[in-house]
Parts: C-alpha cells; sequence; structure tokens
C-alpha cells in the first residue's frame, strides 16, 4: 500500500508536470526524440517500440525521457509508464508479487483494499435511498456553465476523432471535420 | 428481417409451454401491426420516434413495450432514462454514494459541463462519486455517471476528472449499453413472460437489464471503451480543459500493480490501459498539438 501510493504520488506529480526524477517507461511505439515538446522540433535521435525509458517531466502531451542512448521529447501517448511491455509484469508486479496470492479469481487485498466484485453487483438491490441522495447532488447545466465561466473555461471548437489515424509525420493542417 | 425475427420468437415462445394467463402471442401480433401502421421504419434507431410510454398500470403496455425493446430496438428517451434509473439504483444498492455532499456537487458541476458539450440535451445528467475504493467509473443510459472513490483519489487535477467523465458520457451518447441491451432483451423478454414474473414496468426494465447490476460487471466490447476514449477526450477538450487528463489516468493505470485487488473488474471489463493508449495515440496523432486547455489543479476538489 505504502508503495503503491508513493509511486501513484510521483507519477501524479510527474503527469502535473513537476519534475520528478525518472519514472519508468516503455515505448508503445518507434519514434522521433525531439529537441523540444513540439512536432515541429529537430529530431535528435531515434527510439524504437519497446524501448525502456526513463521519464523526466511532462509538458503539455509530450514527455521528456531518457533512453539508453539518448535523450528527447515524444508525445504522451507514445508513452506506456510502469516497466515491461503492454500487459507484461511492470514494476507494479514486482511489488505486488511480495503480497503472495494464490486465488485470481477472488478479490484480493494486495493493495490492503479489496475491490467491487460481480457478486455483489449481481445481488444488488435497488435503493430508492441511494438514487434520491444523487438526485440531491444534481446541478442545472445554467448552474454547471456559470460555474465554468467563473474559472476561465472556454468552450472550444474540437472535431471528432476519426477512428484511427495512420501516423504519419505531422501535417499543419490534419483538423480535418471527419 | 425483422418479420422473421418475430416468427422465430413466436414459435419460441409456442415451445416454452406457456403457463397460461399470458397471452404473448396477441401481444407481438399487436405490436407487430403497431408496428406496421407507424409504417414499419427500417432503421428503428431513433429513440425521439418510439410509440407510447407504459405505466405500472398498464402492464400489457409494458410487456408490448419490453418486447418492443427486443424486437424492434426501440427505445424512447424516457425509455432510456427508465432503464437507466433502474441500473443506477441498483448499482447503488451495491455501493453507496460518498458522504459528502460538497464533493457530490463539485463532481456535478465539472460533469454537467462536460455532458453540455456532448450534444445530448435531453436527458437529465446525474453524477456520484460512489464509496468504494475499487478503481472504476460506471455509466448507465440516460445520463448517469460514477466514478468510485478510489478512481477518484487517482486524480490531478479538474481536466483528468472531466476526462474520466468525459469517457462515461460517450458511452451514454454512444448508447454503448442500450446497444448490448438490445441483444439480450428477446431472450430476456421472452423469458420473463413465460414466468410470468412482469407485475409492472419497473419489473419488465428489472428483467431486462438482468439481476442487481450485472450489466456492469458484464462490461462493453473493446471497440465501445476505444470510442468512448476518444470522444471522452474530445469532450473534455471541447469544454476547455486540457486534453490530456484521460491519457494521464490511463498512464496511472497502467502503471498499477496489475493484481491490485482495486483494479480487478477494472481490467476484466475494458481493455488494457496501454492498448487504450496506442488507440488513442493513434487516433489523436498530431491533431490536440494546438490546443491548450486548463488542468485546473488548485481548484480540484480533494476528498477528505
Amino acid at each position: 500500500m505504502k508503495h503503491t501510493s508513493l509511486r501513484c504520488m510521483i507519477l501524479s506529480m510527474l503527469l502535473t508536470g513537476a519534475s520528478v526524477h525518472a519514472a519508468s517507461g516503455t515505448l508503445l511505439r518507434d519514434e522521433s526524440l525531439r529537441t523540444q515538446a513540439s512536432a515541429t522540433a529537430a529530431v535528435s535521435a531515434q527510439a524504437s517500440k519497446g524501448t525502456a525509458v526513463d521519464i523526466l517531466t511532462r509538458q503539455g502531451g509530450w514527455l521528456q525521457v531518457k533512453t539508453s542512448k539518448s535523450q528527447g521529447w515524444v508525445r504522451l501517448l507514445s508513452v506506456r509508464t510502469g516497466s515491461g511491455g503492454a500487459g507484461g509484469a511492470g514494476l507494479g508486479d514486482v511489488l505486488g508479487a511480495a503480497t503472495n496470492q494464490s486465488n485470481p479469481s477472488r478479490v484480493v487485498a494486495v493493495a490492503g483494499v479489496r475491490g467491487l466484485n460481480e457478486e455483489e453487483l449481481k445481488t444488488a438491490k435497488f435503493s430508492p435511498e441511494e438514487l434520491a441522495r444523487l438526485e440531491s447532488s444534481a446541478v442545472t447545466r445554467e448552474q454547471a456553465s456559470a460555474n465554468a465561466n467563473r474559472v476561465g473555461l472556454v468552450v472550444t471548437n474540437v472535431p471528432s476523432l476519426p477512428k484511427s489515424q495512420t501516423r504519419t509525420e505531422p501535417t499543419k493542417s490534419s483538423w480535418g471535420d471527419n | 428481417m425483422k418479420l422473421k425475427l418475430l416468427v422465430a420468437a413466436i414459435s419460441l415462445v409456442s415451445f416454452s409451454g406457456m403457463a397460461g394467463g399470458f397471452d404473448l402471442g396477441k401481444i407481438l401480433q399487436d405490436q407487430l401491426k403497431k408496428s406496421q401502421s407507424k409504417s414499419a421504419p427500417a432503421q428503428p434507431t431513433d429513440s425521439a420516434t418510439s410509440p407510447q410510454t407504459s405505466t405500472p398500470q398498464n402492464d400489457k403496455g409494458a410487456e408490448a413495450q419490453a418486447l418492443s425493446f427486443g424486437l424492434f430496438g426501440k427505445y424512447s428517451t424516457e425509455d432510456e432514462i427508465h432503464i437507466g434509473k433502474q441500473i443506477a439504483g441498483n448499482l447503488l444498492g451495491a455501493v453507496p454514494m460518498v458522504r459528502d455532499e460538497a464533493l457530490q456537487r463539485y463532481v456535478n458541476l465539472v460533469g454537467n459541463w462536460v455532458a453540455a458539450q456532448s450534444g445530448r440535451t435531453d436527458i437529465p445528467w446525474r453524477f456520484g462519486v460512489l464509496d468504494t475504493e475499487d478503481i472504476n467509473a460506471f455509466a448507465a443510459p440516460g445520463g448517469y455517471v460514477f466514478v468510485t472513490k478510489g478512481l477518484y483519489r487517482q486524480l490531478a487535477n479538474e481536466a483528468e476528472l472531466a476526462g474520466v467523465l468525459g469517457h462515461e458520457i460517450a458511452h451514454i451518447t454512444k448508447k454503448h449499453h442500450l446497444k448490448v441491451l438490445k441483444k439480450s432483451s428477446l431472450i430476456s423478454a421472452l423469458g420473463q413472460a413465460a414466468s410470468k414474473q412482469a407485475k409492472s414496468s419497473d419489473q419488465v426494465v428489472q428483467n431486462l437489464i438482468g439481476n442487481g447490476a450485472e450489466i456492469m460487471a458484464r462490461g462493453l466490447d473493446k471497440d465501445a471503451e476505444f470510442e468512448a476514449d476518444r470522444e471522452g477526450v474530445v469532450f473534455a477538450a471541447r469544454a476547455g480543459y486540457d486534453p490530456w487528463g484521460l491519457p494521464a489516468v490511463l498512464q496511472d493505470l497502467a502503471a498499477l500493480p496489475a493484481k491490485d485487488g482495486r483494479t480487478s473488474l477494472l481490467f476484466k471489463t475494458h481493455p488494457q490501459p496501454a492498448d487504450r493508449l496506442s488507440k488513442l495515440g493513434d487516433a489523436i496523432g498530431d491533431r490536440f498539438d494546438k490546443l491548450s486547455g486548463k488542468e485546473l489543479g488548485d481548484r480540484f476538489y480533494r476528498i477528505r
């Protein structure tokens, strides 16, 4: 538990842009390492999918990473945090393994906390009281809108994303309305 | 095609013994007539054009309606809210709301603002934080969205909350759960008719969605999750938030121990975070390069 929350805290700091030393990650695809957090910045090196990286800091949609050979900026979504390959054993598994667990189908207490299980959900009985509680916290769209204005949130025109985009080198006007 | 399905349904019923008192065949016929007289739309997907809604007093109407879910895939907005309310109430029977009114209100303010950018204004959006350390979030038709306290604790700022809520909002705007129900509802509608359990429209809906909040444990298909990721980040970005909120949360989840009990249901019902990040990366590419939304770390409501 201690380890987990500590790591989460480090990650949170990292992801909010605070500079932290070396969280680890893995490249999810072949990437160019750039000198700055921008698609137009010069490429300083290439790294292939699966390369282990240390994550130094985040800036917007970019992470500054360090490989065994070089250092540079890659897109946030090109990196999977934690060590190991996708779905494979990560740093977390190493910690988790310490708490020896025999029956994976049961709700377990690796982190000292048990999660929801299917049986609980299946046998759940309708709760009018809790539903009333949910209703009582509801707000109107006008209230939400006034609140958003107060903190300076501005509605932005963002087109829907296509199902997938073949990754090409950035073109300046890929904002098409799919 | 639809007719063939109907015929198959009728013959199924006739084999089921039909322990009296329930003229299902007639209901089916009525339903067919009704649908034909309404010039039987080829694509019965427009929820707004669904026929009458039932009342608890009108059991046969409720039956016919339940069957229309199965046979014709029709849902009015009212049906959708009714179904969602039942699922939400059942889920809340398993996990209560966190007793923190300021938190609940805050999440509703953020959620409604994001939902306002989703294009669906015909349903009342409701957001709640569930009192469990389990790390998960849920959506039910008709505008019901829940995030667990466990997941909420993982969040670092309001943009991340907006991203998570955006993903759930997208499940509702894309009617992902209704599509699952549509697939299974014929069987359950027939099953309930045969067992004569239906006493009211609530019962019909309950029978339609299965036991308790089972549908939440069943999950959706992977494509629905990937789609909700793509839509969710866009909703959050439209609302003026930093678009990297949801990806950042997925990064956090990817770093959690695979065997952490708090994520077992989440990972059972969702693709691996790494796959989601990868797919999202493919879809986003450089499209968000010029966006600069707000993270609002200061304004983020911290639990306890």
